[in-house]
């Protein structure tokens, strides 16, 4: 019993979803859900960073730990679910919409990726993010009366079910190799083995890799993601480019380090792989974008390129540059995705923007910031978390890579730059875009706090970003 | 292998009588044919046609329910057979998986699932 202490986050979040399913009928039209999910990931957020002041631990018999780099991202994801709640106010305009099933499902997602992150075993790993995936793939086509949403919803089903194939087979393997499937059991295992002599421990940990990589969006594993976030309703999308990904990346992280981390040679080959081509592929597919989604879409997938380059290497430095890039990357896109959100239709298109600032220059203002810091300028968390990886690999010896990195930096601060020119230097235009209601000025206000603050001070996440 | 003899008898002697009865039915039956009988017969749906008919999407709904106590059913049988090693713990445990599985099916009922209109 004294083991559910390490899940209190999770028991919140699922608790709340549980008393909102009784109560759905009775609510329907009411912002309880909502407000409900608010507290719910705020206290999560908070138990979880309270519970560190406990010390590592590992309960279940094994399967759940709790350590720095798990309440890291706990708290990480609450933060993520109650932004993201608060972005959702606009999207319950029409008539069918599930409010109350939409705060359900993001609660469950939220609660597989808590207990994805803590998972130090590969069955409740592929248990928790398969939580998240199947609730994230409902929200993606939850507008039941969009087409686009349908579409958006069963491509995201079919390439899912295809990756968690993936991931369960390499999980299989490694069962058939190691004969445990707890992190620990895996490495000691692992570490007998040499690459070059076990072609299938090479196969295994490369579908492990990518089936992490779908969850992450990295090439070539990235095709579901510009169709899912366009189609899915725009919070949705911030959800999935932010929460979802900083999960993939976390756990991707935790098997990189806690499992295999004898195999350096495997991973490595790996890692850059996927790095180098999300970093080129999204930096240049993204200049040919009209459709704003589909631009953040294709940046995300850039940015997780990025954030992988940290976990080269298989240094203790580099997974905290990545954990850091994790942090301030789900801000300033939650931000961005924001700032489309709180615009309505109007949002959804490049043309969109132009002539923003003339009309409402706080919202231009914020979506200046956002996209100054994904590009990676100084004084933005954008350039912290960018420097961090970019020097990690440096460290590991990958020059290539870095040079690589900084020189789409620079192309992509071209599409970036394309919306603030659209919204600076162009006239008003119709139809008038609204003001951002207050839950949504929240939301954009934490995320530029801390995209801000990531900019100014630097070091003030590396105490909490302790790799496992 | 003598404990799979039994089994394998057993397959011969069903293959035997089902086989005895087509053909006892083939070669000592009256015979009529007409097209309708010489139909692939498949539980009295049309055998071919093309997938754009329509299906009462009800069944789908009931199709769901139905997922919902077969997996409590998977787990409780297990369950039951390792109910005394659980203890009370065990007991707990099991009445808070069907909760939450009750939850499910609350919700279901609350929002008119069950009515078949």
């Amino acid at each position: 019993m004294s083991d559910l202490v390490l899940i209190i986050p999770e028991l919140v979040l699922a608790g709340t979803a549980l008393a909102l399913i009784l109560s759905a009928r009775r609510i329907q039209r009411t912002p309880v859900a909502a407000i409900g999910t608010v507290l719910a990931a705020i206290a999560a957020a908070v138990i979880s960073g309270l519970l560190l002041s406990r010390g590592s631990k590992i309960g279940f018999g094994g399967m759940i730990a709790l350590d720095g780099y798990s309440q890291f991202f706990k708290v990480l994801i609450g933060a993520t679910l109650a932004v993201v709640a608060l972005l959702s106010v606009n999207s319950f305009g029409e008539e069918r919409a599930m409010r109350v099933e939409y705060h359900i499902l993001l609660l469950l997602a939220s609660t597989g990726m808590m207990l994805a992150v803590s998972a130090h075993d590969l069955l409740p790993l592929y248990l928790s993010l398969e939580l998240m995936t199947l609730c994230s793939q409902i929200l993606v086509g939850i507008r039941v009366e969009s087409p686009a949403s349908n579409e958006a919803g069963v491509k995201y089903f079919l390439l899912g079910s295809f990756a968690s194939a993936l991931l369960i087979y390499g999980i299989s393997l490694t069962y058939g190799i190691t004969g445990t499937t707890d992190f620990a059991g895996i490495a000691s295992a692992v570490s007998q083995h040499s690459a070059a002599n076990n072609l299938l421990l090479v196969i295994a940990i490369g579908l492990v890799a990518a089936g992490l990589a779908f969850k992450i969006a990295a090439v070539p594993l990235h095709t579901w993601a510009p169709d899912a976030y366009q189609g899915a309703s725009t919070p949705i999308a911030a959800f999935l480019a932010s929460g979802s990904k900083a999960v993939g990346l976390a756990v991707f992280g935790r098997v990189c380090l806690a499992a295999y981390g004898s195999q350096a040679h495997t991973l490595s080959v790996i890692l850059e792989t996927l790095a180098g081509l999300s970093i080129v592929v999204g930096s240049i597919v993204a200049l040919s974008q009209t459709d704003m989604k589909r631009l953040l879409a294709y940046s995300s997938i850039a940015h997780a390129g990025y954030a992988l380059l940290g976990l080269i290497g298989g240094a203790p430095a580099g997974a905290s540059a990545t954990m850091t890039y994790a942090f301030f990357y789900t801000f300033m896109t939650l931000g961005a995705f924001g700032v489309v959100a709180a615009l309505g239709k109007r949002g959804e298109q490049l043309e969109g923007y132009r002539g923003l600032a003339a009309q409402r220059p706080g919202t231009a203002m914020l979506m200046l910031l956002f996209l100054v810091s994904l590009t990676g300028i100084p004084p933005t968390a954008g350039f912290t978390a960018k420097f961090g990886v970019i020097l990690s690999v440096v460290r590991a010896g990958h020059i290539p890579l870095a040079v690589l990195a900084v020189a789409c930096s620079v192309v992509s601060a071209f599409f970036y730059m394309r919306v603030v020119v659209l919204m600076y230097m162009n006239g008003p235009e119709e139809p008038e875009p609204s003001g951002l209601p207050a839950p949504v000025f929240a939301g954009l206000a934490v995320a530029a706090l801390v995209t801000v603050i990531g900019g100014i001070a630097p070091g003030s996440l590396a105490p909490w970003a302790v790799s496992p | 292998m003598t404990e799979y003899l039994g089994i394998a008898v057993s397959f011969l002697v069903a293959a035997g009588i089902a086989a005895l009865m087509v053909f006892l039915g083939s070669t000592l039956g009256k015979k009529n044919p007409t097209p309708e009988k010489l139909k692939p017969f498949e539980c009295g749906e049309v055998p071919f046609s093309l997938p754009i008919g329509r299906l009462a999407i009800k069944f789908y709904l009931t199709a769901i329910l139905f997922i919902l106590f077969d997996v409590e059913l998977v787990f409780l049988y297990p369950w039951a057979v390792v109910y005394r090693a659980l203890g009370p713990s065990g007991l707990i445990e099991m009445v808070v998986f069907l909760g939450v599985l009750m939850v499910g099916f609350i919700y279901v009922w609350d929002n008119g699932g069950l009515k078949w209109q």
